[in-house]
């Protein structure tokens, strides 16, 4: 079994969102284009819609090595 | 439709050990309906085995395929590579497919992923219920169309028996009588007084009692 990494005081987790296009994908373009920021840590994919999220994408994104993901719609 | 239940990722994990390439092979027909053993069950298999091994630190290669039907032979040419790729396979049809596949490839190990539950229907999504035990003598004819072999817990060919109450079976509260269904049900076809009539005791030869069971039909052979 591996033994826990010590967690770095500056990390931060990778964490991936699966957006509704709709709604939440639409609030985060909005957000672009008042020029607001928000984390660089979170990498958005857009859904047409969140009932399009399968399970097998969360495990994949898993898989790759993301911390977190997040879904919204 | 042949129904199923997923076994346990540990399960599954302690049967593969060993093996450098395994292949987690999902049924695309019966145990898809009921997700267990589809070809998506197979894939998400898979990624829960890739990471159990990351986890336990442990050297294989899983992959994941799947054919619409693994107890039929047109089906399998499409994947005769991939099986030929792996060390062993982790079947995810029922105990028909898993011991087609085996037959068909008889120097491969095989496992099964799943465990071969009942012939049943779909009441709703989520919920499975058992309809038929394949006698092989159909008596539906003669009980409204609700089967007591399969579904009254003592296969009675003539019920209720004194375990029934408010419609349901001594058992279970949650299953229904199969007999109070059938009166139930020969009263709203107007048709109760075939119930009377006594069913004579039933010929189990066709059934399990007579050994495995095999159709030859020659008219349909090529």
């Amino acid at each position: 079994m591996e033994e826990p990494k010590k967690i770095p005081r500056d990390w931060e987790p990778d964490i991936l969102a699966f957006a509704c296009h709709y709604c939440a994908f639409a609030a985060a373009d909005l957000a672009g284009v008042m020029r607001l920021s928000y984390a660089p840590n979170v990498k958005i994919i857009r859904l047409p819609c969140t009932g399009k999220l399968d399970y097998i994408y969360v495990l994949r994104a898993f898989e790759q090595g993301v911390d977190g993901v997040f879904c919204a719609g | 439709m042949i129904v199923g239940k997923q076994k346990s990722i540990d399960e599954v994990w302690a049967m593969i050990q060993g093996y450098k390439k395994v292949l987690v092979f999902g049924c695309n027909t019966c145990v898809a309906v009921c997700h267990a053993g589809g070809n998506k069950e197979a894939e998400v298999m898979a990624s829960m085995l890739r990471m159990k091994a990351k986890q336990e630190n442990v050297d294989i290669d899983i992959q994941d395929s799947g054919i619409e039907r693994q107890c039929e032979h047109e089906f399998f040419e499409s994947v005769t590579e991939r099986i030929e790729w792996a060390d062993a396979i982790v079947s995810m049809a029922c105990g028909i497919g898993v011991q087609f596949t085996a037959e068909k490839f008889s120097t491969k190990p095989l496992m099964p992923g799943i465990n071969t539950t009942f012939l049943g229907a779909t009441e709703k999504p989520g919920v499975w219920t058992e309809k038929c035990q394949a006698c092989g003598n159909c008596i539906l004819g003669m009980t409204a169309g609700i089967c007591p072999i399969a579904r009254c817990a003592k296969r009675l060919m003539n019920g209720p028996c004194g375990g029934s109450t408010k419609g349901k079976c001594e058992i279970s509260k949650d299953l229904d009588c199969a007999w109070q269904l059938i009166i139930d049900r020969l009263t709203a076809l107007n048709r109760l007084n075939e119930y009377e009539t006594l069913i004579p005791i039933k010929d189990w030869s066709t059934d399990r009692a007579g050994g495995p069971r095999k159709v030859v039909r020659e008219d349909v052979m090529v």
